[in-house]
């Protein structure tokens, strides 16, 4: 195989090696440059405009400070202040810190396991263009004074239409499912970049951890925001439709809310926190001189926490009302993180304490993650603590501890992150002097303005007043609150300043200029588009340390797939596990449909918040036919891979395989589309049985007969998709464009009897939530079932073009995946909607 | 019993996120029954903690304690046969079967002293 | 008669914070000191048993905490200062494991252990479990922005009063609480936990007041623009006051009392026609829209907090309400002329049970 060193390269043609790399990964310029779907300059893009949201977040937090400095303030009207502290944290949690770290992530990931890029780079673009796109039409309410108002949590019934009966929640809950489009785009293709696409011997238990650390946070995220996106389209339609899903009156409940809302925003807090200890445990090892202590320990923290902060959502609910034994559970569950963030801790400490720690500033900002984040760490197991978390609970006191956790857990070492991996950025060292100051006005003004708060929290000020009498004792803690919250954003001022100016004053960087060990350092620096002018093979987890030649040798092009003469932008696919090379992934180059696509999706978001609903369809057709014509463009389709010539001994191409990262994709993507349904169910099944005024018919209005003909017929359509796939499997394609129009026709007909059923059960969706949410389900399956039988007729004209077949066998294993998920999610569905009701009755 | 062992395929990485899979479904389990149980047929408040629900729920409990301890103990055995990859992932996996025994008998330790729908 | 209450006047707390303005340097040292007891409002200053576990737990973890946190970071701070020693790798491994060991797990696990041991109880002492002799129970309704009480167990009928609480004090009190519009929050810091008061549910808080005392509460769940302005007047008082005062209250009492005095027949035909679309006053009207009106010459503050009840604040809000609780669910009534709304703030002055 190819892959072993190659001979030495003469300079004639190396140069011509790194020509025809640029020619093929190469960014364009001009209007071109929306066209680019590298991961280099989209993380790039991903962190400046997450860097820009946080600036709009922090001066909306001063507006907040400088209201309550002071007892009975006139500085805001009651109005405006609720706009505006809902937006703090909605921008700050939303716009800012995930998509910031995303945008490490997608940075950081291809260059740490030795790729050139991610694996779906279009989903990166499309990624980036729904994130801008959301978050300026979240932002442009506050410039229409009709922002959001109801807290950045949005619970009913206060967000319905007839608390809130402005723009400002339509605002929120459309702007935040557009940008949640960006962080499932971003989770399911790190999950499969991560999985599939590491470099030549990079085995699982060789990873970097930040890659372990990413992948749980992708997986997270995959699992996690499915909940919020049904939350957001439930209280949409409420809103705008009149589907009672919260209301009470009709059989719905808003305590449904806050378990679709927490289910989702706890585990991001553990989202957001991940990719950053995944900083901390990158950067203490390097600062250390010596590898990790416990990389196994840490891998067990962080498998427990991806699954544990899934089993907390309820302790943002204690007040509620639910029983106490089943707080106690969850109370346990709480305190259980205790114990994977211990662990953590501890390694880090053992790292340090075993190597020879240097005090650089990136560390600096690690010491000031410890100090904060352990803090925000033990108040938050107090809060676990069910008597306690009554008195405390909306109180200052979790305002104090949230931004500990979060401004702890994640601004401080993201700050390391960025001045550790300056040098990559930039090419440029950052400068110790102004750095250290502003590191140290950041971190005594984020104390002064928080410690405090905690005490002015126990003494009984609640969250979100916009303003308050004087004579409770809150007074003059409220006013250091303040005065330390300026003192943070002069500090952070200055280290934007250090940092802007870094770019023109600061020091050129040598080679890996930390001495560290992962590969992103064996990059140019800055890096150049392809990264890598060689994939190199990897035996240990510190391939820089134990083969400090690495670099060099990769940029002479003595490692593997060093040749680009083929025009295809290529990385390795590689076993999940082991880390052997299986096939050459084939990549995308640089595409306007993400564009397209999302502006598209752009439209259809505008015209639902403004009602223009023909408008809104005509834009959701357009924008699945942009989408659907970026999935044309793959395979052995002229623009992707038409031939599939190799060099000799390497592997073959993803798409002349059965097993390529589009199916990984697939698989990931269905788990986020599982969660979703998981979480429909969760709703069907609490509203029949919580739910106050929950109404059931006596008999069930959906067609039990139909229903199951059409579970036959998209039976009948995956037979076939399955015999397509093992007839491929035996390089046999006579008839498979027969087979996948079949197919195709099935699941017309599964669509045409859905439809049918939805017609017969004339559901008052105004009227009861029951009707209401039984409507969801028939619309989830009859989407599903569109979208089969769309995605196999084209499949089916693929065959005609030649792009699938026998040679090119991909895809149809694919878009069977498919199918199989359609299968059973639409049986259950109709287990749970048709044939419990008829067995259990109301 | 050797062979089930062997079909379990303890040394894939897989198993990082079987012990927590089993716990997050015990956990949805108790969560759900507890609500439900509560919803349909909540016993009289004076009884205190000693009810078929806190005892249907710590049975269960119990049983998936069980489970978990023995999938730890299996991974161990697979651990100490190998080396490397296979080492660091049957071993990796047995603590995380461990961790998920303790948690199912810290989360579930609640139900011996508290009633159940108050 | 009971005597009008000054509004946060009351507390001694604050004329102390009054006299330390005099020394700047000495307010700050001594705040974090007596801060405890500096409001109405804090958790740290329990006048019931269930906010004493609760301060108790407070200041038990907080010490323990201190503890672990400084010991952790110096831990962390050392290992930047200490000698670098040379180790072979199976002593690595022991140091590691048991720092690993000692600290990741067994420390959690040993705190974690001991709260829950420790909290568990506390909250179980806090149910509403059956007593043999049942409790006084008070619902509690929340509305934008302002508090609905209602005493159906009161001897004689049930009673209604709006933005005060008054309660039995040194025995159990049961408190229904409910929403009519939006989720609000019931806490009075001082005797125990908040609950929530969701609309279509009653959730069910015990709490008990040592002594008689006033404790003020604040609704403490977001409820939209005037969320800040939505404070109860809580005083516990012994069994026989209680009573009285609820005595006090009949229906038959208070429509005696809104018709006593004929100097305001004018102001009562004004309630009637305008007032009462939303308002009621026993014996005049029934409406349920806002506020109860019948007793409110004989509450501590007007308007949710904003005001504290002297004589013509009534008419004071009545001019400037919108002003004063910005976006309140009350209409502007500032096209009626003074003399009205004087003599209508006179009257509702006078409804004083």
């Amino acid at each position: 195989m190819s892959t072993i060193d190659r001979e030495a390269t003469g300079p004639e043609d190396l140069q011509k090696l790194h020509d025809d790399l640029s020619e093929v990964w190469g960014n364009p310029k001009g209007l071109k440059a929306l066209t680019i779907v590298n991961h280099t300059t989209l993380g790039l893009r991903f962190m400046v405009t997450g860097m820009a949201f946080f600036l709009i977040g922090g001066i909306l937090a001063m507006l907040i400070r400088t209201q309550i400095a002071t007892p009975d303030q006139n500085f805001m009207t009651p109005e405006i202040y609720s706009q505006v502290t809902t937006m703090h944290g909605t921008v700050m949690m939303f716009l800012f810190a995930i998509p910031i770290l995303e945008g490490l992530a997608i940075y950081m990931i291809p260059k740490m396991i030795g790729a050139r890029d991610l694996v779906c780079p279009r989903l990166t673009a499309l990624g980036y263009w729904c994130y801008l796109f959301g978050g300026i039409i979240l932002s442009f309410s506050m410039v229409l004074e009709m922002a959001p108002d109801s807290g950045w949590f949005m619970y009913t019934p206060l967000s319905s239409s007839e608390y809130s009966p402005g723009l400002g929640s339509d605002f929120w809950l459309l702007g935040i499912t557009f940008v949640e489009i960006s962080a499932l785009s971003a989770g399911v293709e790190l999950v499969v970049s991560i999985l599939r696409t590491r470099t030549q011997g990079m085995a699982l238990h060789k990873m970097p951890l930040f890659a372990w650390y990413i992948l749980a946070m992708a997986l997270m995220i995959v699992v996690g925001f499915p909940p919020l996106i049904l939350g957001s389209i439930l209280l949409e339609l409420e809103r705008a439709v009149g589907m009672p899903f919260f209301d009470i009156a009709g059989g719905g409940d808003p305590v449904l809310w806050q378990h679709l809302f927490w289910l989702f925003g706890h585990p991001e807090v553990y989202i957001i926190f991940l990719p950053a200890a995944g900083i901390v445990a990158t950067i203490i090892p390097v600062f250390a001189g010596r590898p990790i202590v416990g990389y196994g320990w840490v891998v067990f923290a962080i498998t427990v926490m991806g699954f544990i902060s899934f089993g907390l959502w309820v302790h943002h609910m204690f007040t509620v009302g639910i029983p106490q034994l089943a707080q106690a559970f969850f109370s346990a569950a709480s305190m259980l993180v205790a114990i994977p963030t211990g662990i953590q801790i501890f390694a880090w400490l053992a790292t340090l304490w075993l190597g020879k720690p240097k005090m650089k500033l990136p560390m600096l900002w690690i010491i000031g993650f410890l100090v904060i984040f352990v803090c925000g760490g033990l108040t938050g197991v107090m809060l676990a603590l069910v008597p306690f978390n009554w008195q405390v609970h909306d109180t200052h006191f979790v305002v104090a501890h949230m931004h500990y956790v979060l401004v702890g857990g994640m601004l401080f070492p993201l700050m390391a992150g960025i001045y550790y991996w300056l040098p990559l950025f930039s090419g440029r060292m950052p400068s110790e002097t102004i750095g250290k100051w502003g590191f140290w006005l950041v971190f005594i003004g984020f104390n002064v303005t928080f410690l405090i708060m905690h005490w002015t929290g126990l003494l009984g000020m609640p969250r979100r007043v916009y303003t308050y009498d004087t004579g409770f004792g809150w007074d003059i803690f409220n006013l250091i609150s303040s005065i330390g919250g300026f003192v943070m954003s002069a500090g952070f001022a200055m280290v934007l300043i250090d940092i802007a100016l870094h770019f023109r004053y600061g020091k050129p960087a040598k080679t890996n200029p930390w001495n560290a060990d992962t590969l992103e350092w064996a990059n140019q620096l800055p890096p150049s588009p392809y990264n890598f002018v060689s994939l190199p093979p990897i035996e240990t987890r510190h391939p820089l340390w134990e083969h400090p030649e690495l670099p060099r040798e990769m940029q002479e092009g003595r490692h593997g797939l060093a040749t680009a003469s083929h025009g295809r932008r290529e990385l390795w696919g590689t076993d999940p596990l082991t880390g052997k090379v299986r096939e050459i992934i084939h990549v995308p180059s640089n595409s306007w449909w993400p564009l397209f696509a999302a502006m598209a999706l752009a439209v259809v978001c505008i015209s639902l918040l403004l009602r223009w609903y023909p408008v809104a369809g005509v834009g959701v057709v357009i924008a699945i036919g942009f989408l659907l014509r970026w999935s044309w463009e793959n395979g052995a389709h002229p623009k992707a891979a038409p031939d599939a010539k190799v060099m000799p001994g390497d592997p073959p191409l993803h798409s002349r395989t059965m097993d390529g990262p589009g199916l990984w994709a697939m698989t990931t993507a269905m788990i986020a589309n599982g969660s979703f349904f998981l979480s429909y169910l969760f709703g069907w099944f609490y509203l029949w049985t919580v739910s106050p005024e929950w109404r059931m018919p006596d008999a069930s209005p959906l067609s039990l007969v139909a229903l199951v003909v059409a579970g036959i017929a998209l039976l009948g359509g995956s037979a076939l998709m399955e015999s397509s796939v093992r007839r491929l499997r035996k390089q046999l394609d006579k008839g498979l464009a027969m087979r996948l129009y079949g197919a195709a026709l099935l699941g017309g007909l599964q669509f045409v009897l859905i439809l049918w059923v939805m017609w017969n059960a004339n559901l008052a969706v105004t009227e009861t939530s029951h009707d209401a949410i039984l409507m969801v389900g028939l619309y989830y399956a009859l989407l599903h079932s569109a979208l089969g039988a769309v995605i196999s007729l084209l499949q089916g004209m693929r065959v005609g073009y030649r792009y699938v077949g026998a040679h090119a066998p991909f895809e149809p294993v694919v878009v069977a995946y498919f199918w199989r998920y359609n299968v059973v999610v639409f049986w259950i569905l109709i287990a749970a909607l048709a044939v419990l009701p008829r067995v259990i009755g109301g | 019993m050797k062979a089930m062992v062997q079909r379990l395929h303890l040394t894939h990485p897989g198993h990082f996120v079987g012990g927590l899979i089993l716990w997050s479904i015990w956990f949805i389990a108790i969560y759900g029954g507890l609500s439900v149980a509560c919803a349909v047929m909540p016993p009289d408040p004076g009884q205190g903690a000693f009810t078929h629900i806190n005892i249907t729920l710590l049975v269960g409990s119990l049983i998936t304690a069980l489970l978990l301890a023995g999938l730890a103990w299996g991974c161990f055995q697979e651990a100490r046969q190998h080396k490397g990859r296979k080492h660091f992932n049957a071993f990796v996996s047995a603590w995380l079967y461990v961790f998920s025994t303790l948690a199912v008998a810290f989360v579930a330790a609640p139900m011996v002293g508290l009633p159940p729908c108050l | 008669m009971r005597e009008r209450y000054l509004y946060h006047v009351a507390s001694p707390c604050i004329q102390r914070v009054a006299l330390r303005r005099v020394n700047r340097l000495i307010l700050l040292l001594t705040m974090l000191v007596l801060a405890g007891c500096a409001g109405d409002r804090s958790i740290l200053d329990p006048a019931g048993q269930a906010a004493r576990d609760v301060a108790l737990v407070w200041w038990v973890m907080l010490t323990f905490f201190t503890v672990v946190f400084i010991g952790v970071i110096a831990l962390w701070l050392y290992a930047f200062k200490r000698k670098h020693h040379e180790h072979t790798a199976a002593q690595e491994r022991k140091i590691a494991r048991r720092w690993i060991i000692g600290g990741g797990i067994l420390l959690p696990v040993f705190s974690v252990s001991a709260l829950l041991m420790f909290g568990i109880p506390a909250g179980k002492r806090m149910l509403p479990l059956p007593l043999s002799e049942p409790p006084e129970v008070i619902e509690v309704i929340g509305h934008q922005w302002w508090w609905e009480v209602r005493y159906p167990g009161a001897a004689g009928g049930e009673v209604v009063t709006s933005n005060q609480l008054i309660m039995p004090a040194g025995e159990p009190v049961d408190f229904h609480v409910t929403s009519a519009d939006v989720i609000h929050a019931f806490w009075i810091p001082r005797l125990g936990g908040k609950v929530d008061m969701l609309p279509g549910r009653v959730n069910v808080i015990r709490l008990e007041a040592d002594e008689p005392g006033i404790f003020d509460a604040q609704c403490a769940e977001f409820c939209g623009t005037q969320h800040a302005h939505m404070d109860l007047y809580v005083e516990a008082v012994g069994r026989e006051e209680f009573e009285a005062w609820l005595a006090d209250r009949q229906g038959e009492r208070l429509a005696e009392l809104a018709v006593a005095n004929d100097e305001f027949s004018q102001a009562r035909e004004t309630f009637v026609s305008t007032c009462a679309a939303c308002h009621s006053v026993a014996g005049l009207s029934t409406a349920t829209i806002g506020p109860d009106l019948s007793d409110i010459g004989a509450r501590p503050m007007l308007g949710g907090g904003v005001l504290p009840m002297e004589e013509g604040a009534i008419q004071y809000w009545l001019e400037n309400h919108q002003t004063l609780k910005p976006s309140n669910k009350m209409p502007s009534i500032n096209y009626m002329d003074t003399a009205t709304l004087e003599s209508l703030g006179a009257w509702l002055e006078t409804l004083t049970p």
